[in-house]
């Protein structure tokens, strides 16, 4: 009995969850219209959200193009021509690591502190206080975040991309004494802009998700200082699993059959 | 505070979107402002080729596939993108294939009579000229790796089965027996090597015999030549032509003398006939005097009176000896 009663409550519990996220998408997508709250705070949150997080997503782009040309030389032993090394760089980087290792590094950054932030804002009767202030606060705390984490994601992840291969050109150049004219000529070789294109829109669907992820849970944080830490811990495990099932999803339904 | 945010998202936000265009366009290597010459071709099939693949013109890249477009009427149309320098072949064609074992593809253009001989592509050169000459450059393509694999993994296979049968055929009494065989024919080689010696001699005097006469038939012909030569510079002159009425004269003289000799028989025919006849009359006579018939047989056959006429001369000869001795006693002449 109390087995079939505990399914039935996370059943419950599961539909209510969803329930209230729809109902947080809808009033985010409502809140857009009110765009004289939420667009001062836009530049504030692309600088947070996008500028500051430079530095981390340019880095995991380097060390991610070195070890791609190492991998990519340790794996092509015989048959296989060493100028392919630029192919499987430019190709892994534009198509997936730039995308999905920026935005879970991102998730963390970025989610985490959406979620503390709001939060701290929700246990401290801010957001209270906004709505008695006749502030909307999906205006103006979560489109703001949601605008900047999608605007700003594909930024950082296309220049990833080129920070990554350049890491990648270089490495080929230094350890595997491969010719510049050779790592481009693989690089350019299969190389579409279909490539970027494709990295750009999927950085965007993460940047979206994780923005959004961390504000309902930030904004679902209840009980202090240890609802604001489930809450920055659930929007970083959520936007990481997210980024790879959206990661699944763009390759199930745009990759795939593309020739 | 408020500025210097805005200023360093938007500086942030306009550097990105420059840097990840011009990336794309440097990767691409898509060229802005700079003219190209557009050149289309025309394929029955374009395999894996690619927009953006490389056109090749005697090895050396002069551009890209531009695009790749299916008309309606089922033929696929390849818009390369060329340096405007580049100078196409007077009759071109367009082949793809690949560049590598990769699934690198490449367009080479080429003169038409550079084109693979091969069957397949000629004739979908053909076809593809055939369409529209002169709007679109007529375009073939080679098989790729996995066609030419299939085809190898047929050919593997058949060899494999022909070796199974063969290991199957050659069992121990069929090694025996190409052991023997074996045997046989080098004896029949040794065989063969002492005959060959034994007729090198006749041999090469045959040879002897055949370059002499080679050389014969050489000097033969080198005559004929000059009698050509020479009949040709007697036309020439006309000589053969007096030579030709001497002949027509002699040929008259000839029928003239025949006829005599025809008539000069018919003569001598009848003087045979007459012969004929008068050794049948001798031989007639002849009989008859064998026989002792008439008195000339009866003279020849009875020697009585062979023996009396003899005797008849002798007494003749006396008695003209008595005369010569004395005349005067048998003749006396008088006068008056």
């Amino acid at each position: 009995m109390g087995v079939i009663e505990a399914t039935g409550r996370w059943v419950r519990f599961r539909i209510e969850e969803a329930g209230r996220a729809g109902r947080f998408l809808e009033e985010a997508a409502r809140a857009l219209a009110a765009g004289r709250t939420w667009f001062p705070n836009a530049t504030l949150q692309m600088r947070r959200l996008g500028v500051d997080s430079l530095p981390i997503g340019l880095l995991i782009a380097i060390f991610t193009g070195i070890v791609l040309a190492l991998l990519a030389s340790y794996s092509f032993t015989g048959a296989v021509p060493l100028y392919f090394v630029g192919t499987l760089v430019e190709k892994t980087i534009t198509l997936e690591l730039a995308p999905v290792l920026t935005g879970l590094a991102l998730a963390g950054r970025v989610g985490a502190n959406i979620a503390a932030e709001l939060g701290t804002r929700r246990v401290t009767e801010q957001v209270d206080a906004l709505e008695t202030l006749a502030y909307d606060p999906d205006a103006y705390l979560v489109v703001p975040r949601v605008i900047a984490g999608t605007i700003m994601f594909p930024l950082i992840v296309g220049l990833a991309m080129i920070v990554g291969l350049g890491a990648g050109w270089l490495a080929s150049l230094g350890f595997l004494h491969l010719s510049s004219e050779e790592f481009l000529k693989g690089a350019r070789l299969f190389f579409g802009a279909f490539d970027i294109e494709y990295g750009l829109v999927k950085s965007a669907s993460f940047g979206l998700a994780v923005t959004l992820i961390g504000c309902y849970k930030g904004l679902r944080a209840r009980g202090g200082a240890e609802g604001v830490g489930n809450a920055a811990t659930g929007a970083v495990v959520y936007s990481a699993v997210m980024i790879l099932v959206l990661d699944a999803f763009w390759a199930m339904t745009w990759l795939h059959g593309r020739s | 505070m408020k500025r210097g945010n805005d200023f360093t998202v938007g500086l942030v936000v306009i550097g990105s979107i420059v840097a990840i265009v011009l990336f794309t366009l440097w990767l691409s290597q898509t060229s802005i402002g700079s003219k190209q010459r557009d050149v289309v071709a025309r394929f029955t099939d374009v395999g894996n080729a690619k927009v953006g693949n490389s056109v090749v013109i005697r090895g050396v890249q002069a551009g890209r596939i531009q695009s790749i477009e299916l008309e309606p009427t089922g033929w696929v149309l390849v818009k390369m993108s060329l340096d405007p320098d580049i100078k196409l072949p007077s009759n071109p064609v367009v082949v793809l294939s690949e560049s590598s074992m990769f699934g690198e593809w490449q367009a080479t253009i080429m003169e038409r009579a550079a084109a693979p001989d091969d069957a397949d592509v000629q004739q979908q050169l053909a076809q593809s000229a055939a369409v529209g000459r002169g709007s679109a450059i007529p375009g073939a393509r080679l098989p790729d790796i996995a066609q030419l694999t299939a085809v190898a993994g047929r050919i593997a296979g058949d060899m494999s089965r022909v070796a199974d049968r063969f290991q199957v055929a050659f069992d121990d009494r069929a090694a025996n027996e190409l052991r023997q065989s074996i045997r046989n024919f080098a004896d029949l080689s040794a065989e063969l090597e002492r005959t060959v010696r034994s007729q090198s001699a006749s041999l090469t005097q045959l040879g002897n015999d055949v370059h002499k006469t080679m050389g014969t038939i050489n000097a033969t012909a080198l005559a004929v030549q000059h009698t050509a030569d020479r009949v040709d510079s007697s036309t020439s002159k006309g000589q053969i032509r007096q030579i030709m009425a001497n002949v027509g004269e002699a040929s008259e003289d000839i029928k003239a003398t025949s006829h005599d000799l025809r008539g000069a028989s018919h003569t001598l025919i009848a003087t045979q006939q007459q012969l004929s006849s008068v050794l049948t009359h001798a031989d007639s006579v002849l009989g008859k005097i064998d026989r002792g018939q008439g008195s000339l047989g009866m003279m020849v056959n009875d020697p009585t009176l062979y023996q009396n006429g003899d005797a008849l001369l002798s007494q003749m000869r006396e008695l003209v000896a008595e005369i010569r001795a004395h005349p005067r006693q048998y003749l006396s002449v008088k006068i008056f």
